[in-house]
């Protein structure tokens, strides 16, 4: 019996980059949206809620500049997290953790989870984000909790307080077991998410959310990472498109333009 | 001299992480499990080795945890393979260590810090960032010259300690055994392709260049049409073929990081917008279905001269 804490990034939207002149990256212009695969472990904890009995709470940290200037777009991500299954939310949002590390970022869920959902049986937690993918933020928050970790699950069934996994590793995949509560990093490939109805979204908006600072969780942020810079990648690439008025005249000078290359 | 435990599941993958170790000036120690540690070739690699008898994470942990109280190294090295990025987030977080994850270049390396770069928004940007030591740094496959073997080793045979997760089972994945990285032409295939039987068309061509058939995320993993070593990208393979052509592929950057290093690209798509055609050295822009069998004639020709 417990409840399952789904950690929701609202996360920087890859397909909408937005740079500076100097080609650097506009951090402030570009929108947040819910992760990607946090849509997936949403979706497994609506799948477990059942087996387990406790709520699903979704909880999210926003980690990009000031706060002030995002209100509209955590709105946002918090109501899609509260439609596609979380029975309430907790977002922590505080200029003094914008911009933190891995460390700062695992240090505030951590504390979030002890403090306001102690009866926790599992954490789930995407593989990687879309922004930034270092897949780090599961480990650490497991080593943190002092819970077993299980990672890239591609299954996931519980019974009798535990929980048994398909964990996905390059050529095969393990099953693991392990006793709950646990933290489980789920792989985009587990389920297929549904997009909210209609109902969903509009239930949404009456499912409690909570608010927290920096001080409610008594964190004083000590980054170690510095970054230098965000540019936008170059493509070097010839980009030559090959015209002809027939398809084997195309075909015929793509053959000679690859030999040219010295590439067939 | 400094430490700089390196851990590793593959042999190949040692011998880059060594020259990662150099980098930043450290003495290597490395710690091999799963099939490194069972190569032939540990004894020569002339570095202090611990070898574990393990394939799942729980142990490799415990393994690590205690190389790291013990040896205290700077910097904790190792590509971002599943097994490796599992146990050292966790060490990560047990000491709130900085950690660097798919590092394509080291910029600057001293004694107290490392300035490295890495993708950034699924690859559609390039950070840099700056990490005090002592620090974990997870590497690309490839980036790093593998380091020469460099004479005899002490080998040391780790107990296994296991954890609180049990491994219970194995199953094995549907695999092709083709092995794409070491490929020098690489047809690839995307969402273009409307059912798994037309794919015969890329295997027809690939044949005719002595290539073999690589795929995107949808193709290998999601219709699941191809077997999963045939997916390049982020969160598959990264390749380096001297030709690659992608048929039917509209260009997401989670593909294309996997193919950044090809030499030449060819993109074949009907859509003019596509962004392939601005990743590609050559575009066609034709439907597949009409395209690929009028190059196949003219390639087979080319190959009757």
């Amino acid at each position: 019996m417990g409840d399952i804490v789904v950690l929701v990034k609202p996360a920087l939207n890859p397909d909408m980059v937005r740079t500076k002149p100097d080609g650097s990256i506009d951090i402030d212009a570009i929108p947040l949206k819910l992760d990607d695969i946090d849509a997936n472990a949403l979706e497994l904890a609506k799948q477990l809620k059942s087996a387990l009995g406790g709520k699903v709470v979704a909880v999210l940290l926003h980690k990009w500049g000031s706060p002030a200037r995002r209100n509209r777009d955590l709105r946002m991500v918090t109501q899609e997290a509260l439609a596609r299954g979380a029975d309430e939310a907790i977002l922590v949002s505080d200029e003094k953790l914008a911009d933190g590390d891995q460390i700062v970022t695992s240090q505030v869920l951590a504390e979030v989870i002890k403090k306001y959902v102690p009866e926790y049986s599992l954490v789930l937690v995407a593989e990687a984000s879309i922004d930034q993918t270092t897949g780090q933020i599961a480990g650490r928050i497991a080593a943190k909790l002092g819970v077993p970790f299980i990672s890239y699950a591609r299954k996931v069934e519980v019974a009798d307080g535990k929980v048994k996994v398909e964990r996905d590793v390059e050529d095969h995949i393990q099953v693991l077991e392990a006793p709950l509560p646990a933290v489980i990093s789920v792989t985009q490939e587990i389920n297929e998410p549904r997009p909210p109805t209609l109902i969903q979204i509009r239930r949404a908006a009456k499912k409690p959310q909570k608010k927290l600072t920096a001080s409610d969780l008594g964190i004083t942020p000590q980054p170690k990472k510095e970054v230098v810079q965000y540019r936008i990648l170059t493509v070097t690439r010839k980009q030559i498109i090959i015209e002809g008025d027939t398809l084997e005249e195309i075909a015929e000078k793509l053959i000679q333009a690859l030999e040219k290359e010295g590439v067939i | 001299m400094a430490s700089v435990l390196i851990v590793e599941g593959s042999i190949g993958e040692i011998l880059e992480s060594i020259t990662v170790a150099k980098l930043v000036g450290g003495e290597p120690v490395v710690l091999a499990y799963g099939s490194a540690a069972k190569s032939g070739d540990l004894g020569s690699i002339g570095a202090r080795v611990y070898k574990l008898d393990a394939i799942h994470p729980d142990p490799i942990f415990n393994a690590v945890k205690k190389l790291y109280e013990e040896i205290k190294p700077i910097v904790v090295v190792g590509h971002g393979s599943k097994n490796n990025r599992d146990v050292l987030s966790r060490l990560a977080g047990l000491y709130d260590l900085p950690m660097g994850t798919d590092i394509t270049k080291v910029v600057e390396a001293s004694d107290s810090y490392v300035v490295y770069e890495r993708g950034f928004l699924s690859e559609r940007a390039v950070a840099q960032e700056k990490v005090p030591l002592p620090a974990v740094l997870l590497v690309n496959a490839k980036v790093f010259e593998p380091a020469s073997p460099a004479g005899a080793s002490e080998v040391v045979e780790l107990p296994v300690e296991e954890g609180q997760v049990k491994l219970v089972g194995r199953l094995e994945k549907q695999l092709s055994g083709i092995n794409l990285e070491e490929a020098e032409i690489i047809v690839g295939v995307g969402r273009g392709f409307k059912k798994k039987e037309d794919l015969k068309l890329a295997f027809e061509l690939a044949e005719l260049l002595g290539a073999q058939v690589g795929a995107t995320r949808p193709i290998a993993a999601d219709y699941k049409w191809l077997p999963e070593d045939a997916w390049i990208g982020i969160s598959g393979k990264r390749v380096a073929p001297k030709l690659y052509i992608a048929v039917g592929i509209s260009g997401a950057p989670q593909h294309m990081a996997g193919v950044n290093n090809a030499k030449i690209i060819v993109a074949v798509n009907k859509d003019k917008s596509a962004p392939i055609f601005k990743f590609a050295d050559y575009g066609v822009v034709a439907d597949l279905y009409q395209f690929l069998p009028v190059l196949i004639k003219k390639l087979k020709e080319r190959k009757g001269q």
